[in-house]
């Protein structure tokens, strides 16, 4: 039963399933696949998604896949003072939804069948090779290998991207840009406000931070990320700490354990080769600070499914073409992530509960109407001149 | 490497590998003894401790 196909894409993900979509809206054949037997389970995954992300890639709310709005955050400093933002006074990236990701991963997917791509479950890519000008994967479901013969692959694998590795492209993270992360799905919680994301900071999570985001009235994911050069113990033993400590979880139960790595080093720089694309979490496609992404992966889905569509129809699947993709994400996250990168060096050189503490007191002693860079400068100067320099021209 | 059966297969080893000696199925994790090199570092990255240096 082997396969011949325009575009193979690799992983149902948001970026795989996107990308399937925008490549067969395109008229091309596209076949994706996915490992598992079910797309979106289990997720790996806080589930918050932006709306405006959404609207940017074409994507129609269904209520069957939104657990929760959440127009607000609230970030809290070691020793539980509170910092209260919302969407009225500032631009909040991942911010606006929280997702069932289980449901949300099926729709994109289906999506992608209604405009045309087929797509096979239970189906494992396990290995690559080039032929000419064509890829050729050869892949296994349930006991049978055979081939798919493709003039374009994208590698929409997840973190462990082994698709791209495979095709020579440099994409392993390295050890300290890996989030470890560990969350529970859970019940019962005593949230202070259910409508707000929130956030800990500081020896809680060292590296990362631990998060709540709401999925109903007493409904959350609660998880962190830790880097584990950091870290004195495992993502899981900080967060049973973290539950048991913390007074809105200490009396919830879980109903389900979600881990797993989330690279936040940034876009990697091979992110298209002859013949591959690389998107979502196996290109790098990770908000740098706050470890999000889904919208990136959107994004960076519908791009290479429009990139690699124009490809085929002009018969040209050479990395020099396909740099198109290159280029465009570059425009739309090079900057902002090189930014959010020196954010997230400030924090991580935040060393000491006290300092956040610091940080989150001098915020709202500062008699600020709005959130914005003027404002946030003068607060950091307050506390810590040095700060400033660190972030550098950050603004 | 000794993989503990109580495992997730979330992946987090093979993404930190420098020597893309770990593939995670999809309730499975074959590593390639050719290319482990034993640094150890998926054992550090595991959120659950289920790795193991033999």
């Amino acid at each position: 039963m082997d396969i011949t196909t325009d575009i193979l894409v690799i992983g149902a993900g948001p970026a795989g399933s996107l990308a399937a979509r925008y490549a067969a809206s395109n008229d091309v054949d596209v076949l994706l696949i996915d490992k598992k037997s079910e797309i979106g389970s289990p997720k790996r995954c806080a589930e918050g998604v932006s709306l405006s992300g959404l609207e940017k890639v074409g994507i129609v709310t269904d209520k069957r896949w939104v657990a929760r709005e959440v127009p607000g955050v609230r970030l809290v400093s070691p020793d539980q003072t509170s910092v209260w933002l919302n969407t009225d006074t500032i631009e909040l990236p991942e911010l606006g939804y929280i997702l069932e990701r289980k449901v949300f991963d099926k729709h994109m997917a289906m999506d992608a069948a209604r405009a045309g791509a087929k797509i096979m479950i239970r189906t494992r890519a396990t290995s690559l090779k080039r032929d000419g000008d064509k890829v050729i994967v050869t892949a296994e479901q349930l006991g049978k290998e055979f081939t798919i013969t493709a003039k374009i692959v994208i590698a929409a694998d997840g973190p462990e991207s082994r698709v791209a590795r495979w095709a020579g492209l440099d994409c392993n993270t390295p050890f300290n840009e890996m989030e470890s992360c560990a969350q529970f799905e859970m019940a019962g919680l005593n949230m202070e406000n259910n409508n707000c994301i929130q956030i800990y900071f500081g020896s809680v999570a060292p590296g990362g931070y631990a998060w709540i985001f709401p999925k109903g009235e007493d409904i959350a994911n609660v998880g962190l990320g830790v880097l584990k050069n950091r870290a004195e113990k495992t993502a899981y033993e900080y967060l049973l700490d973290f539950v048991a400590q913390c007074p809105e979880t200490k009396n919830a139960q879980p109903v389900e354990l979600n881990i797993g790595g989330d690279p936040v080093g940034g876009l990697i720089k091979e992110r298209a080769g002859d013949n591959i694309l690389v998107v979502g979490d196996a290109g790098g496609f990770v908000n740098p600070i706050t470890g999000g992404g889904i919208n990136n992966a959107l994004e960076s889905g519908m791009y290479a499914g429009q990139v690699a569509a124009k490809a085929i129809k002009e018969n040209n699947y050479s990395a020099d073409y396909l740099k198109e993709y290159v280029k465009i994400t570059d425009e739309q996250y090079g900057k902002t992530f090189k930014n959010y990168i020196k954010a997230k060096d400030y924090l991580l050189s935040i060393e000491d509960d006290e300092e956040f503490n610091k940080l989150a007191h001098a915020f709202n002693e500062a008699d600020i109407d709005e959130v914005n860079p003027k404002n946030l400068i003068k607060i950091l100067l307050k506390v810590s001149p040095k700060a400033l320099l660190k972030l550098g021209k950050l603004f | 490497m000794i993989v503990k059966d109580y495992c997730l297969y979330c992946g987090e080893c093979a993404g930190i590998c420098p020597s893309n000696a770990i593939d995670v199925q999809e309730l499975t994790v074959v590593i390639n003894d050719e290319k482990c090199v034993k640094c150890g570092l998926c054992v550090q990255a595991c959120p659950l401790n289920a790795l193991e240096l033999e």
